[in-house]
């Protein structure tokens, strides 16, 4: 077992540097549909978490507990919810969006929306109460002093667009439900792996876990080096 | 005050409470123009809060507010307060970055290139703070941090600058910068209100004095 498992190691790195052009769509449909998905969702996600943190308005504390529920909430369940509602028979049917790409990137802005408002709202939160006053007493406007707002917590607000990229890239329940796992179309890294691993195939499974090791490892660096230039700037 | 001074801003019945707290009781002030004003008061008084109610951040409960003479309702005059006062927090909160940014931030955005540049550097000479313009901001001493924010209000050219305790925790040096700095604004015609504990020290630029305790204002030399 050892050695089978050594050899599929081996046999990962041969694939992915050999640039195997079945593995190399499989990651590329994975980086287009979640790279889609993170950017639908951060600006919305990112206004509503810095009106929680500065504005009061009725219903914001529900919204507040809302977000950190479905924080919480499965993505299969997720993938469940949004396969009732695109299925032939659901409210949404009529847009026949599922099996596409488009119900991927639906049901994973639907995963990420709440991590990132919840997120952006502590980063929002942790900014100085006087940084907003002093943005709109300088003669800031309210989308002024919101560009201000969000270089004042750009570190933590771009913790919150990775960890929310790092969830939705490796879902698997959702991109299942609602993308099929069709080659060439919809089968993404972590549908890929499963379905390699249940056939048996441990070899493009490997490789494709270790492109998500090193994608973690990459968004790990690149804002340990964001966060060290803020220090020293 | 001579009576010939033009009235600027004026308040009546400003009252604000939080939760079953008073924290302001039917205030009555005014600011003329070029004058300026001391708010006396121990902590607590209220004087931040009606500071910030004076330069539109915090909503009062009932306040009649009049600009030039001419009564406007909070939702106008709101916007108002905004564009025309600046208020400056006791510990000057300045934005991540350079000197050279937070000045660049009080200036409108259609300024010019060159013009912005010109009225950086005067500023940065006024407020004495010409080797320090690509020092991150945060970094500077306590002195040096009420000068730049001083330094920002004169940039944003605002008429009525509304400051609450600038010289406390500064050194003897640091605070006569600084009351020089408010002189001179004052010179040039800006109107302002200095919310502080005592008189002393700001007695040769004050045209009047206000005293509030308890969220009441008890006596006004105004």
């Amino acid at each position: 077992m050892q050695e089978s498992l050594g050899n599929a190691v081996v046999e990962a790195i041969a694939l992915l540097l050999s640039g195997d052009p079945a593995l190399w769509e499989i990651i590329g449909i994975s980086f287009t549909v979640s790279g889609t998905a993170i950017v639908l969702a951060v600006i919305p996600a990112m206004v509503l978490g810095f009106m929680l943190a500065f504005y009061q308005f009725p219903g914001r504390r529900l919204l507040i507990a809302l977000s950190n529920t479905l924080l919480s909430v499965p993505a299969v369940v997720i993938g469940l919810t949004f396969y009732l509602l695109l299925s032939r028979q659901g409210p949404l049917g009529d847009m026949r969006l599922l099996f596409t790409q488009s119900a991927m990137i639906i049901g994973q802005i639907a995963l990420a929306f709440p991590l990132l408002v919840a997120m952006s709202h502590s980063a929002f939160q942790a900014v100085d109460r006087r940084a907003w006053e002093t943005a709109i007493t300088i003669g800031q406007s309210s989308i002024g002093a919101l560009f201000l707002m969000v270089r004042e917590a750009r570190f933590a607000l771009l913790a919150a667009v990775l960890a929310g990229f790092g969830r939705i890239i490796a879902e698997v329940g959702a991109s299942m439900m609602l993308g099929g796992n069709i080659l060439h179309y919809t089968r993404n890294i972590p549908t890929a792996i499963a379905l390699e691993t249940s056939k048996g195939d441990f070899a493009q499974g490997i490789a494709l876990g270790i492109v998500l090791l090193v994608l973690a490892f990459t968004l790990n660096i690149f804002l340990h080096l964001f966060q060290g230039k803020g220090v020293l700037s | 005050m001579t009576g010939l001074e033009k009235p600027l801003l004026g308040f009546n019945g400003i009252s604000k409470r939080f939760a079953s707290r008073t924290i302001l009781n039917s205030i009555e002030l005014e600011l003329c123009e070029g004058q300026c004003h001391l708010l006396l008061g121990e902590n607590g008084a209220g004087k931040s809060t009606l500071l910030r109610i004076m330069a539109g951040l915090l909503k009062p409960d009932t306040a009649t507010i009049s600009y030039q003479q001419q009564l406007h309702r909070w939702n106008k005059a709101r916007q108002l307060l905004r564009e025309q006062a600046m208020y400056l927090h006791q510990a000057p909160y300045l934005f991540d970055g350079s000197v050279l940014k937070n000045l660049n931030y009080a200036l409108p955005a259609s300024t010019s290139g060159k013009h912005k540049a010109s009225a950086i550097d005067e500023v940065l000479e006024w407020g004495g703070l010409k080797g320090l313009v690509d020092s991150p901001a945060k970094q500077l001493s306590g002195g040096e941090k009420q000068r730049l924010a001083l330094a920002r209000a004169r940039l944003r050219n605002a008429p009525i600058l509304l400051l609450d305790e600038p010289t406390s925790n500064l050194d003897q040096a640091s605070r006569d910068r600084t009351l020089d700095l408010l002189s001179s604004l004052k010179d040039e015609g800006i109107s302002m209100l200095i919310a502080c504990h005592d008189l002393s020290g700001f007695t040769d630029i004050s045209d009047g004095e206000y005293c509030l305790s308890a969220g009441s204002l008890v006596w006004d030399k105004a």
